[in-house]
């Protein structure tokens, strides 16, 4: 069956009721100064109005699809779910590798420690080499390479390659050329 | 967490002991994250940047500098709060972050004794400014300008310095209109501009001081102000508080006091040298170091935060 | 300190900044390498289908900052360097969309129309050579109308607007750009709020951060660089990605196009395309001025007022409009090249940007600090130097040396850069996401960072989905907090008066244009579509 409302307009409808909920709960739940708020005897502009200007921004614009945007009449073009798939595993892709990054190098430390018998701490390596590029290193390769297999619909051997071809040169512009930049994930360990 | 535990209890020994021998052999376990509670570029970021630098020369220690700047320096504190207390993590801010800051946000939770306060490394030359061409030269030109009629706007850079220009105000029979501006540099720029008439400003006035396009109308803090000695004290005109604050390094509470001396000691020697670029930036643009440290400055911190419970009683009236 | 002084110093201040190294004693300032390197890559980026100026820009930022610190040196250099990239990027954008049929950038489509068949009939050279003439003159002749103007709006400005006029001011903006970008309006209008909504995440006056959830990361705000670069690189970046996996095996490209011909640009080819680029440039610098409607428009007004032109007086045997006619290639890269220089009009004058490329130039400024660009830039104070009035000139300076290399070895590098477009997409894009995320973590050393960076790419990527502009919520991002700051202080210096909008004749002027803008577009919005539908 046949919508009655364009696309156009139901991205509308969406808008607007985005609008509703920023206006009537998570502005008022999650801002502590009213429209205005009164401090020193002086009234002040508070915390609430310029996000509710905002809304008002998606409201009036999710109104203008809903009613100047009439419905089409056929010539739309249908919205290509396969694709959209494909950009959700591709973001999923490097979420995850960078999931990856971040839990390789401690990983790491703990087997070494596990073999040796010392106490390293991740932590306090994060700026020595090797350990420094074990996270980037791992995560960036499989980034590039699962995403460049996934564009070519194979794996193949110049995808992983490229991957490490990245991952190096980018260890060249960042970290060897500079002693104050960190590789991700080592900033925030 | 093996070494955390080692850390600490090498602490608790030393804490009985003269510290002077150890601090000089203490060296941080890694890298040091240093979070900024100031915009990049400004004067407190950079100078903040320089000591680091130099530091790194010196001791060959390594920063890490990260910009955690807003809230009034609760961001930044925040993000201090729970990091481990080894000497890997430290903040630059104000004095004003663990006094005004966070008496007046009791729902954050933070007090002055969630941290280990380090050294300051500068005081502010605070004083009330306005354009020459106003033809002002005290702040008891501007009062009379007020009751004569005229409607004055007063830009301040943070809620505290609101609340000063609220009851310096109010103690003069005067009602300000209070303009809130981000930074320094915007209040500097605003009264340029004509935004606003008057302001707090806290040392960038002091080229357009020289030049004669700015007039110092009051000092702000306990004594006259370096450049304009002649200006009145705004305690002198019936204000009960003063604006003084100085720049300080933090660390977390629990910081080890061999590595709280350690870093004193050698800030101090880097903010204190004339020769470093750090030395000579707070020499131009702060009028020279302010090194407290040790417990006179933990006094002083815990100090400002009662003195700004009352000031907010007394603002909120 | 007069303002000639000013403008020898700015000059200086390009030369004579830190030494990189020196040539039979005649020291060469680091600043005039960072431009001639920006201006190299930006060719080759724009050469390269997928990749794009700002792409360049906003990966190469957190290289350059690391590189020069926080300290005001760093402005020029890395200022040079953008700005350089921005004007190569432009002449780039046309190598392949002649050589290949492929526009490298948007505006680069309308390129392709006279470009490619010049190629087919052998005179690929020739075409490369009208688009660079076309492109630097155009371009030249915008970044003089900026330099003229740019300083006297600022002052205008700073002295008859004060805090309610300017809040009306960057209302009238948002509410223009929301209007103009983009199809449709109320699109823009969405697009608009959506950035501004992003501005007051863990931003606002009280010490609660507000609309953060309670989630520590989202209360010190979202980081500028993260999101910017979210929604314009990432979505871009995977909107492509996703077109390139729909298509594949798709592409039937032509291999080889160069050949039989050599010819040159002769004067009497000067002559004939001369009054093309002349009113394009024109066309260009006007629209350009305008915060927000970019060169892709400039590019079609000046297509279409070219081939009116053409139509009447091209002599018999000569190509049209679209057949490979060299003045059309002259009308559209003339046009969207002079749109780069006017841009920098409202940023430098008002801080307000209308483009990407001005959108990175901000975020260099703010990122950098010590150079906040807006009206306050240009106060020739004379009894102290001001030194962002120095800077200004400084970046002036840069744009004419970007200029002058351009004209130089422009050309010669651009009939370089073919092979360019050789690069297979595939391979190179993911690694530009990787190189994104990685740039953005080196700046803000924070996982959560790269998070934000891949939420705002799907935003971003939803957006382009969609038909959404993300210009519009780029700007409005970076706009947000001045807005509500500059409300906020001039209700309270206008003693907290609910009216401060309306009750001074400038302001009000300013929101009745505002409310027009936003009506104006949404009915010719409706009568466009109703004409749409009547023809199909």
């Amino acid at each position: 069956m046949e919508s009655p409302l364009s696309r156009d307009q139901k991205l509308g409808v969406f808008f607007m009721l985005f609008a509703f909920l920023l206006i009537f709960l998570w502005i008022p739940l999650d801002t502590d100064t009213g429209f205005i708020e009164k401090v020193r005897r002086q009234i002040s502009i508070g915390d609430a109005l310029a996000p509710t200007v905002a809304a008002a921004f998606l409201m009036v614009g999710g109104l203008g699809l809903l009613l100047f945007r009439a419905p089409e009449t056929g010539v739309e073009e249908p919205l290509d779910q396969l694709a959209m798939r494909f950009a959700g595993l591709l973001f999923a892709v490097y979420f995850l590798c960078f999931l990856v990054m971040w839990g390789v190098g401690p990983l790491v430390v703990w087997v070494a420690n596990g073999i040796t018998g010392d106490a390293l701490e991740y932590r306090l390596l994060r700026d020595t080499a090797p350990w420094k590029y074990l996270g980037f290193a791992t995560g960036g390769t499989l980034a590039v390479m699962s995403s460049i297999s996934m564009l070519e619909g194979r794996f193949s051997w110049r995808a992983l390659f490229t991957g490490l071809v990245a991952v190096v040169a980018m260890i060249a512009i960042y970290d060897l050329p500079f002693d104050d930049l960190l590789l991700p994930p080592n900033g925030d360990m | 967490m093996k070494s955390m535990i080692k850390a600490a209890a090498t602490a608790v020994a030393i804490a009985a002991s003269a510290s002077a021998a150890t601090a000089a052999d203490w060296t941080p376990p890694g890298p040091i994250k240093l979070l900024v509670a100031f915009r990049s570029g400004g004067g407190a970021d950079t100078h903040a940047r320089l000591i680091a630098e130099e530091l790194e020369a010196r001791h060959g220690w390594k920063f890490i500098p990260e910009e955690v700047a807003g809230k009034g320096g609760l961001n930044m504190a925040a993000a201090l709060k729970d990091a481990p207390a080894d000497g890997t993590v430290i903040g630059l801010g104000v004095t004003e972050f663990f006094g005004y800051s966070m008496a007046a946000t009791p729902k954050a939770g933070m007090k002055p004794a969630d941290y280990t306060p380090i050294i300051t490394t500068a005081g502010f030359q605070m004083g009330v400014v306005a354009t020459s061409g106003r033809g002002w030269t005290t702040i008891d030109d501007a009062f009379a300008a007020a009751k004569a009629g005229e409607t004055l706007s007063f830009g301040v850079m943070s809620p505290r310095l609101a609340d000063l220009a609220y009851l310096l105000g109010k103690a003069n029979g005067v009602d300000f209109n209070i303009v809130s501006l981000r930074g320094g540099k915007a209040v500097f720029d605003a009264i340029n501009a004509g935004d606003v008439d008057m302001g707090f400003v806290a040392g960038l006035q002091t080229r357009a001081v020289a030049a004669g396009d700015m007039v110092n109308l009051a000092s702000a803090i306990t004594k006259p102000l370096n450049q304009s000695p002649d200006a009145p004290l705004l305690l002198e005109r019936g204000l009960e508080f003063d604006a003084e604050g100085e720049f300080l390094f933090v660390a977390p509470a629990g910081l080890p006091e061999e590595a709280r001396a350690a870093m004193a000691d050698a800030i101090e020697a880097v903010i204190t040298d004339p020769n470093t670029k750090a030395g000579q930036m707070i020499a131009k643009a702060f009028g020279g170091a302010v090194a407290i440290k040790g417990d006179a400055l933990a006094e002083r911190v815990q100090a400002e935060f009662d003195t700004s419970e009352t000031l907010l009683d007394a603002a909120s009236e | 300190m007069g303002t000639l002084d000013y403008i020898w110093m700015g000059i200086l201040s390009v030369f004579q900044g830190p030494e990189l190294f020196s040539i039979f004693g005649l020291s060469i300032s680091v600043t005039l390498i960072m431009i001639a390197i920006g201006f190299l890559l930006g060719i080759a980026v724009g050469a390269t289908p997928g990749l794009a100026g700002p792409i360049a820009m906003a990966i190469s930022l957190p290289i350059l900052i690391s590189i020069f610190g926080f300290s005001p040196d760093a402005l020029l250099p890395v200022m040079g360097f953008l700005i350089g990239v921005m004007k190569g990027a432009t002449i780039g954008g046309a190598v392949p969309a002649i050589l290949f049929n492929t526009p490298g950038t948007p505006d680069a489509y309308l390129t392709t129309l006279d470009g490619y068949p010049m190629t087919q009939k052998g005179n690929a050279r020739r075409a490369l050579r009208v688009a660079h003439f076309s492109s630097v003159s155009g371009d030249t002749f915008s970044d003089i109308v900026l330099i003229v103007c740019a300083p006297f709006l600022a002052i205008l400005v700073e002295g008859y607007l004060d805090l309610p006029e300017k809040a009306a001011l960057l209302i009238l903006s948002l509410a223009f750009i929301a209007a103009a970008v983009g199809g449709a309006p109320a699109k823009g209008l969405i697009s608009t709020g959506l950035g501004l909504l992003a501005a007051y995440v863990g931003t606002g006056e009280d010490f609660y951060p507000r609309l953060s959830l309670g989630s520590p990361a989202l209360s010190e705000g979202l980081p500028l660089a993260a999101v910017i670069l979210g929604v314009l690189i990432v979505g871009a970046v995977a909107h492509e990605l996703t077109t390139y996996w729909r298509e594949r095996g798709r592409q039937d490209r032509q291999d080889d196009p160069e050949g039989r011909d050599n010819q040159g640009l002769s004067l009497r080819l000067i002559g004939r395309i001369w009054p093309y680029i002349c009113r394009s440039a024109l066309v260009g610098t006007v629209i350009g001025a305008l915060p927000g409607i970019g060169s892709t428009l400039a590019a079609t007004i000046g297509y279409t007022l070219g081939r009116a032109r053409h139509e009447k007086r091209k002599r018999k045997g000569d190509p049209s409009f679209g057949e490979g006619a060299p003045e059309g290639v002259a009308a559209t890269e003339a046009a969207n090249s002079s749109v780069s220089g006017a841009n920098l009009i409202p940023v430098l004058s008002l801080g307000i940007p209308g483009n990407a490329a001005a959108v990175f130039l901000i975020l260099a400024a703010e990122s950098i600090g010590g150079f906040t660009p807006g009206p306050s830039v240009f106060k020739f104070s004379t009894e102290q130097v001001n030194p962002e009035l120095v800077i200004a000139f400084g970046l002036f300076t840069c744009m004419f040396i970007a200029n002058f290399l351009n004209w130089t070895i422009g050309g010669l590098i651009m009939r370089a850069m073919g092979i360019m477009t050789r690069v297979p997409k595939q391979m190179l894009l993911p690694v530009v996401l990787l190189l994104t995320l990685t740039a953005i973590y080196v700046q803000e050393t924070a996982m959560v960072a790269v998070w934000i960076t891949l939420a705002f790419g799907v935003v971003g990527y939803l957006m382009r989905v969609y038909g959404i502009s993300p210009l519009p919520f780029v700007i409005a991002f970076i706009l947000g907090g001045r807005l509500e700051d500059t409300a906020r202080q001039a209700f309270a210096s206008t003693g907290s008066d609910p009216w401060f909008l309306f009750n001074n004749p400038i302001a009000a002027v300013f929101m009745a244009l505002s409310v027009l803008t936003i009506i104006v577009a949404l009915r010719l919005d409706r009568r466009s579509q109703r004409s749409a539908k009547v023809s199909s």
